[in-house]
Parts: structure tokens; sequence; C-alpha cells
């Protein structure tokens, strides 16, 4: 009996450290932490957000190395030693906003707000995903997303106020702004 | 909700220590977690341990290479590896276009080819695709041998596969296409009542491969959402040999469409009606032959 509890509690605790929007942290959690629970409970980074946790909403997007996830179904354990993007990571240092929350400002795409920051998180991701490619490519031609590659990519992000119009506008502007 | 612990591996070594340690322990394997952490939650069950796959550094494992006879794919491969590859994109367009197909961006970002497998759902877009290219299953076990076998014989049935408790999938074996084969037509139907996610009412990968004189010398179709597990159509596949694609009749179609719907044994449920699923099997089994002659 003893022994079972010592057990049950020695197995818990797992040290894990990775960049949060930039700076190195470390954590002691539960190895079964989920990195949304992560994100908001431990860091109280309030802004990512669990709107379904069964990865259907995309409401908790985060970036992991640059590539967008859900962070409801992803375990903490994991994001050791990785590079964790929330949408506080995204506002410059200055506090001013980042281009991609300028386009979603300038072309109203936020109404209640609970799908922004994922959404904002998806579309950077996609600007680093063109980055990659433009880099990694042989040829001189700049490629860059067309309507129907940003509604194929935002397609995990649901909205339920703005009719996605707006949405894929403000990425539209987000990303010609390279 | 069921608490569990999770084990990271970071070697195959040091996996095959972690299994036996398991012994009859309640475990399970996670790649990337896309399927186990909502079945998870929906049940409970007491003591589970999960032995990580994701921090497990092995480049076969985790990658794609060329071989001889044909294409090696690690099982913690991820989906969106899948879609970038170019090679996948020229040979196997049926496997690109069933995993640019497979839920979102930010799924397809973690979900693996070997969580696709193993989950051994009916409606399973990339399995479906691998099942219609004749793919086999290169399975690790630990005393560290393998085993190879037909993707077709891997599924059991709904959530069950071949595997014992003890196995993790290693790699996947796509056997190149044929020599004399110059053209492919190879693609992913999915019929949904969304386009993403998953919500296949039925789908389609086919892998058609034709000689210079375009006659059909190898055929892949497979079923995906009609029966219990997804289903390679062999009568239908070997009903096209010899034809030539861009010259078929309208009741050759039909001939091929009943071939195909053969194999369906759908059920009914909240997403279509068995009738319905049957109907729209047999009407894109027969779009597959509606090729534009050029
Ligand atoms: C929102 C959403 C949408 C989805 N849409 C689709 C869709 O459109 N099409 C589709 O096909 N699927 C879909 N899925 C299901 C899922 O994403 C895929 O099946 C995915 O490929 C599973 O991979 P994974 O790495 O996440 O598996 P995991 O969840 O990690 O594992 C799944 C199962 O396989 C076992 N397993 C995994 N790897 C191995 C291995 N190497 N050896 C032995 N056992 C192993 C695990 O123990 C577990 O039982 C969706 C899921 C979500 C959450
Ligand atoms: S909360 Fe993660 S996808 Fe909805
Ligand atoms: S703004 Fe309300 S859900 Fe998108």
């Amino acid at each position: 009996m003893m022994k079972g509890n010592r057990n049950r509690k020695e197995k818990q605790l797992v040290r894990i450290s990775f960049s949060l929007n930039g700076q190195k942290v470390e954590a002691e959690i539960k190895s079964s932490t989920i990195l949304l629970d992560l994100i908001r409970d431990v860091f109280s980074l309030k802004g990512t957000k669990g709107a379904c946790r069964e990865g259907e909403c995309g409401s908790c997007t985060v970036l992991l190395n640059d590539v967008p996830v859900n962070s409801c179904l992803f375990p903490a354990i994991n994001a050791n030693g990785k590079n964790i993007t929330t949408i506080e990571g995204l506002t410059k240092s200055d506090g001013s906003l980042d281009e991609v929350q300028e386009a979603i400002v300038q072309n109203g795409a936020s109404q209640c707000g609970f799908c922004t920051s994922g959404v904002a998180l998806a579309i950077k991701g996609l600007k680093y995903h063109y980055k990659k490619l433009n880099n990694s490519k042989k040829i001189n031609a700049v490629l860059t997303p067309n309507r129907k590659d940003i509604k194929k990519w935002l397609e995990g992000n649901l909205c339920r106020c703005t009719g996605y119009v707006k949405i894929i506008d403000a990425a539209e502007k987000a990303l010609i702004n390279e | 909700m069921t608490d569990f612990e999770i084990i990271s591996p970071a070697t195959i070594k040091e996996l095959f220590i972690v299994i036996k340690k398991c012994g009859k322990d309640n475990f399970r394997f996670g790649a990337g977690y896309t399927d186990l952490l909502n079945e998870l939650r929906k049940k409970t069950e007491p003591e589970l341990k999960i032995i990580n796959l994701a921090q497990v550094k092995d480049s076969q494992f985790t990658g794609i290479k060329t071989g001889i006879r044909g294409l090696w794919i690690g099982a913690m491969t991820t989906i969106q590896q899948l879609v970038s590859n170019q090679i996948i994109n020229r040979e196997f367009p049926v496997l690109h276009q069933s995993a640019s197909s497979l839920a979102s961006t930010q799924v397809r970002n973690v979900a693996t080819i070997g969580g696709n497998i193993c989950t051994a759902s009916p409606s399973g877009d990339v399995s479906c695709a691998l099942v219609s290219l004749n793919a086999s299953c290169e399975i690790l076990r630990v005393d560290g041998r393998t085993r190879m076998i037909s993707i077709q014989d891997f599924f059991l049935g709904p959530r069950k596969t071949l595997l014992n408790r003890d196995e993790v999938l290693y790699r996947i074996f796509i056997p190149q296409n044929k020599p004399t084969s110059v053209s492919v037509h190879s693609g992913f139907i999915k019929v949904g009542t969304r386009q993403s996610m998953e919500c296949s009412v039925v789908s389609l990968a086919f892998h058609i491969q034709s000689d210079k004189k375009s006659k059909i010398i190898k055929a892949g179709l497979a079923i995906g959402a009609a029966s219990p597990t997804i289903r390679f159509t062999e009568s239908a596949c070997n009903f096209l040999i010899d034809k030539t694609l861009k010259n078929i009749s309208e009741s050759i179609k039909d001939e091929f469409a009943e071939n195909v719907v053969v194999y369906a044994s759908p059920i009914s449920d909240l997403r279509a009606s068995a009738w319905y699923r049957k109907e729209v099997l047999y009407n894109i089994s027969k779009s597959v032959l509606e090729v534009n002659p050029s």
C-alpha cells in the first residue's frame, strides 16, 4: 500500500525546459500535462483559448518551432527543447502590434475575439511556411499563397462571428506585406 | 477522462527497455496524440502508461527514404511531411491528396502516418491511400527483429490491428510504380459533410498505371468508411487490366462501379444512410474513369 502511494507520487513530476515567446523557461509538470493548460495555468498566458479541446476549432493554436499546432492535443512534455510562440509573443517588445495583428484590426477580422489569437498565429505560421519555401527554392520566383491557399491553411480555425471573409482579407493583407 | 503517465524513451534501444519494463501493465503508445488524447478523454482507464514515441531519435522511424524497390516511410513521419514530399507528390498523387485532405494544418503538423494506420479507423484517409498502393507495414518487436505485413492484412476490424501489444509499427513500404508505367492516374476522393476533418461519408483511393500504349497495366483501388475496415477492391482492379483509360464506354464504367460497390457494407449513422453511402460510392467510382480524352 505504502509503496504504491510512494510510486504514484514519484512518477508524477518531470522537468522540462523550452523557449516561450523567446524566453527560456523551465517547469516541473505532471507528465500528463497538456500544453494548453501549461500555458494558461502555469505561465498565466490567457491569450491562448481552449474552446473545444478536441482539435476541431483552432482557438488553442500556438506556434511550435514556427509551425501551428493545437495546444489542446499536445502533451507539454513534447515541448521540451522547442520554441513555443503564443499570441503574447507576437506583439513586439515595445508593445506595438505584429503585422498580422495589425491586418486583423485594419480589416475588422475580429468580433468576439475568441478565435482571434488562434487565427493570428495560424496566419503567422503561413508566413513562416512561405518564407521557408522561398528560402529553400532554387528558382528566383517568389511564391505567395492565393486566397484558396489561405482558406485551405485556415481550415482548422473556426470562427462563429466574422463569416471568414474578413479573416481571409486580413491574411491576404498580412501576407502581401512582406 | 483517463489520467496517465508518459514515459519518453530517447532511442529505439531505450524503447525496448521501456516496453519490457511495462510488461503486463496497462500501456499504450503515443505518437502525435491527435487520436489518443481524444480517445482517453472519453473513457476512464486505471493506471495507464503511455510510451511516448515522439522523442525517439531514429532517422528511419521519422523520415522518408527512397530504396531500390520503393519508398520507405517511418511511422513517425507527420502527415505534413507527406504533403511536402516531392517524390510522393510526383509518383503517388493518391497519397499526397489523402494527406492534404486530412484534418487541418494544425493536426497535419503533428499527426503521424503510423498513428493513422494503428488507429485502424475505417475512414482513415492516409491508410486508405496506402491500401490502394499495396503498401506493407514493417513491424518492430522488442527483440529487435522485424516482420513485414501487407497493409490489407494489418487491419482486423475497427480499431483492431494485427500488432501484438509489445510491437510497434516501424516503417511503411510503398512499392515503386512499374517500370513500364508511363503515366499514373491517381487520386483521392473524399465525400463528407465538411471538406476537412474526419467526417467522410465515403472515400475512394485510386492509383492506376498505364503503359506507353495507354493500356492499364496495374490498378489499385481502396474504399474507406464503407465497411468495418478499409477494403482493397481486388475484382474492380483486375477488371481494369488491359483497358484503355481514355476510351471506356458507359457500360464498362457501370460494370466497374458495380465491381467496387460489392466491397461495401456500409452502416447508417448520423452522417449518412447505408443506401446513400452506396449510391455515392457508385457514382464516385464511375467518375474515376471519366478521363478527358486528349
Ligand atoms: C480534429 C481532427 C480531425 C481529424 N481528421 C481526420 C481526417 O480527416 N482523416 C483521418 O484519416 N484522420 C483524421 N483524424 C484522426 C487523426 O488525426 C489521424 O488518424 C492521425 O493520423 C493519427 O496520428 P497520431 O500520430 O496523432 O496518432 P496517436 O493519437 O498518437 O495514436 C493513434 C493510435 O495509434 C497507436 N500508435 C501510433 N503510432 C504507433 C506506432 N508507431 N506503433 C504502434 N502503435 C502506434 C497509438 O497507441 C494509438 O492507439 C482527425 C483527428 C482530429 C483530432
Ligand atoms: S481548443 Fe484546441 S482545437 Fe479547439
Ligand atoms: S471573432 Fe468570434 S469566434 Fe471569431
